[in-house]
């Protein structure tokens, strides 16, 4: 058979996820998050089934009250830990620092095991979850070897500030993909380890030009150096963005499934073009709502006689507005969500899968089902912790 | 029913065997679609077992899945099957549970109780036995933190950042002079700082480390000092009893686990804070005894009649009903009739007692937050009297 290649088509658009999200979010907010599982599932349904290789889509199988079971699975352990880890660290940090941000440091260090394993696990959840042409993916338990791995690998980006950032992304992500399956087949993720960073040349050049200028700033007292700035701020936007499509493309293309390869040519360009756009019309439509709202106060405080306010009858006036505040308060958070949902994620997502072709497919068909990883406790941790469960 | 039997199409169908979409042939009848196999084999779908895969991003493209398969899904394309589908399939919109809900109910027992216990015994039990521990200094820094957040959280007039501290000297210095009389140092670790913030609230509490708060409200709603004396003393019971610093070290642990619960959905913080308010308010019934205990002994040794105690709670509580701050705190909770009633017997009716402040110390007291506008230092000013003494 000759080789043939599949290209992924996008069907998502931002009208029905604009809707799909403020719907769930409003019902979110009103069942004091318990909604949130069953928000995220339809999420994620719609995100999955746009993304089609080949014209048939992926389908997000996960089951909203699996996730609730899940999560409460999670809190009876997670309860334990976290009232009384944060109760001692307080106690400590206020004894031995005589201040509190200590005792928010360290609280977040002792997380970070947990983060991480609940990382894994809720990508464990949600390959098991994820279909395409009726096959299922997988994902290999080995949360905590991800764990320790992971936490080695920050320290390490974190001592050389940043520099091995390349490195330490590989890194993971080799050890996440080559135990990821679609059907009965194991993806592999190649490259060796200086694969990663030509993709971050230009943040490199960015933040060795600002770092020349700030010395020679702090040498000379010259402040034309400032002008510097003017050319690596805009540099390092850019370089950021060139990260992010340098190396989803460098390793999609050393991903390997069977004798399946992946090609990606996404563009930085469109990607700083998308979050200029999305963070344009936010502004537009946050203003709009903040006019509406300011000329609705107006409206009800302008027929008040401004020369004989009452105190008490402010207080009044003021406990009777507060659930108007509320209100108001939780749309702007909601409609944020909502448009952020619309004008960035999905373009993004739309992009990025618009511009990844899977090649060598001629022998897919072979690919056979894998057993369903039942694996109760879903992404209950990732959801308790707020980490890694994001769509 | 409109439904024509020879109507002939196509549709893919994923069989969940192999990454691949069998392309079938599609005959709607009555009852329900026959799809015919390449290689001969017909299946029949049922149109009461037929479900429609929800939150689809490609809206050309019906998703059919069948009760009981979780695996097996139809894309079918064509517009006029799609129709038919929609007519005569009465249960597409149905879903067929497969999480069973009492497992999710055990679990939600599960999760609430071992919540419960860790935040109604666990969290207290050790906060109670680390308060005793926490050396001074950690107890003052918890304190000033704490305080600081108090007067930003409370200044709400946009003016200031941070409620005002009134600090006219002779209100102070009264203040001052009523807390050298109850003499109470020999029982406490450490000074006692008594500050009086600018707020309408009828309020006054404790904070770790020795601050004792009063609010302007609660001043002008006393009709003499020695009600003053009186919370004075009962909040100074509740800083030798380090009732502060086991309630601070109590929410830290009760408010992680608070926030595992909630989650982060829009504005959880309110939803955490209002329940951890109710856990606060719940909390105290035991500490109010032993710290109203403690004033009675205090005004007693001061030569103060401890019946102020009582009878200022009692007007509060006729007054304002349910009000709010101390009162709806103390003044509503179920023992009130009791505490006054242990108020009026602490009183010893053989014995002359004194008025603990004079009435120039008093008028300073109740003006130490200064007039309305015209503050001067001159606070003996007869026609400045800022406030009703009572409504």
């Amino acid at each position: 058979m000759p080789p043939s290649f599949l290209s992924i088509s996008y069907s998502g658009e931002k009208g029905p996820i604009f809707w799909l999200a403020l719907r769930t979010s409003i019902l979110t907010v009103l069942t004091l998050g318990f909604y949130r599982f069953w928000a995220k599932t339809r999420l994620r349904r719609y995100y999955w089934s746009a993304i089609r290789p080949g014209g048939a889509p992926l389908e997000y199988v996960g089951d909203p009250l699996e996730k609730l079971l899940g999560f409460l699975v999670a809190v009876v352990f997670m309860a334990f830990y976290i009232g009384i880890v944060n109760l001692i660290l307080m106690y400590f940090s206020f004894a031995l620092f005589n201040a509190n941000y200590a005792a928010y440091g360290l609280s977040f260090l002792g997380l970070t095991p947990i983060i991480f394993f609940a990382q894994y696990r809720a990508r464990r959840y949600i390959l098991a979850r994820t279909r395409w042409r009726g096959i299922r993916f997988g994902l290999e338990p080995g949360a905590w070897g991800y764990c320790w791995r992971a936490i080695i690998h920050w320290i390490v980006a974190i001592c050389t500030l940043g520099l091995l950032w390349p490195l330490t992304t590989l890194w993971l992500e080799k050890y996440r993909v080559s135990r990821t399956y679609y059907g009965d087949q194991r993806f592999v993720q190649g490259g060796s380890k200086g694969l990663l960073f030509g993709a971050m040349k230009h943040v490199y050049y960015a933040v060795g030009l600002s770092a020349v200028a700030s010395v020679m700033l702090a040498l000379y007292e010259n402040p034309s150096w400032l002008l510097m700035y003017l050319l690596t701020l805009p540099w390092l936007v850019y370089g950021l963005a060139y990260w992010r499509a340098e190396s989803f493309k460098r390793m999609s293309e050393t991903k390997e499934l069977g004798d399946i390869r992946f090609t990606a040519a996404p563009r930085p360009w469109r990607i700083i073009g998308i979050y200029a756009l999305g963070g344009l019309m936010l502004n537009i439509v946050m203003s709009g709502l903040f006019m509406i709202v300011f000329m609705l106060i107006a409206l009800v405080g302008g027929t008040a006689d401004l020369e004989n306010i009452d105190v008490d009858v402010m207080e009044g006036a003021f406990t009777a507005l507060l659930p108007a505040i509320v209100l108001v308060y939780f749309l702007l958070i909601v409609v944020t969500r909502a448009m952020t949902q619309a004008w960035i994620t999905l373009p993004l997502a739309q992009h990025f899968a618009e511009v990844t072709k899977i090649v060598n497919t001629q022998n897919i068909a072979q690919i056979v089902q894998r057993d369903r990883d039942e694996f109760a406790e879903a992404e209950g941790f990732a959801e308790a912790l707020d980490v890694g469960a994001a769509i | 029913m409109n439904v024509t039997a020879t109507d002939l199409h196509f549709a893919d169908l994923a069989q969940g065997e192999r990454a691949h979409l069998t392309r079938v042939e599609v005959v709607v009848d009555a009852t329900g679609l026959t799809l015919r196999l390449p290689d001969g084999d017909e299946t029949i779908w049922r149109w009461s077992d037929m479900r429609r895969v929800r939150d689809q991003a490609d809206r050309r493209v019906m998703v059919l899945a069948r009760k009981g398969d979780p695996v097996t899904r139809l894309y079918l394309a064509d517009k006029s099957t799609q129709d038919y589908v929609t007519q005569n399939a009465k249960a597409l919109g149905k879903r067929d549970q497969s999480t069973p809900l009492s497992k999710v109910a055990l679990w939600a027992a599960g999760a609430v109780a071992s919540v419960a216990a860790i935040i109604f015994l666990l969290v207290p039990l050790m906060a109670s036995q680390l308060a005793e521990i926490l050396p001074p200094e950690g107890e003052k820094a918890l304190g000033d933190t704490t305080f600081e957040q108090i007067r930003t959280a409370l200044s709400e007039t946009g003016f200031e950042d941070q409620l005002r501290i009134c600090d006219d000297p002779a209100g102070n210095e009264a203040m001052q002079a009523m807390y050298a009389s109850l003499n109470p140092d020999a029982d406490l670790p450490y000074d006692v700082q008594v500050h009086i913030l600018d707020h309408p609230m009828v309020n006054a509490f404790a904070l770790p480390g020795g601050r004792i708060v009063f609010f302007r409200g609660l001043i002008e709603e006393a009709q003499n000092p020695d009600e003053v004396a009186a919370v004075l003393a009962h909040e100074i019971g509740h800083v030798v009893n380090r009732d502060p610093t086991r309630d601070a070290l109590r929410s830290a642990g009760s408010l992680g686990v608070l926030g595992l619960l909630f989650g982060d959905f829009a504005g959880g913080t309110i939803a955490l804070f209002l329940a951890n308010q109710l856990i606060n308010a719940s909390y105290s019934q035991a500490a109010e005894t032993v710290a109203d205990d403690y004033a009675h002994g205090l005004l007693e040794k001061a030569n103060i009649s401890p019946v102020a105690l009582g009878t200022f709670f009692e007007r509060l509580h006729e007054e304002h009903g349910d009000a709010e701050g101390l009162v709806a705190h103390l003044a509503s909770h179920p023992q009130m009739t009791d505490r006054i009633a242990a108020a009026k017997a602490a009183v010893d009716l053989e014995r002359e007692y004194d008025s603990i402040l004079d009435d120039v110390s008093w008028l300073a007291l109740q003006t130490a937050c200064g007039g309305e506008s015209n503050v001067t230092s001159d606070m003996q000013t007869p026609e400045k009297k800022a406030w009703p003494s009572t409504e």
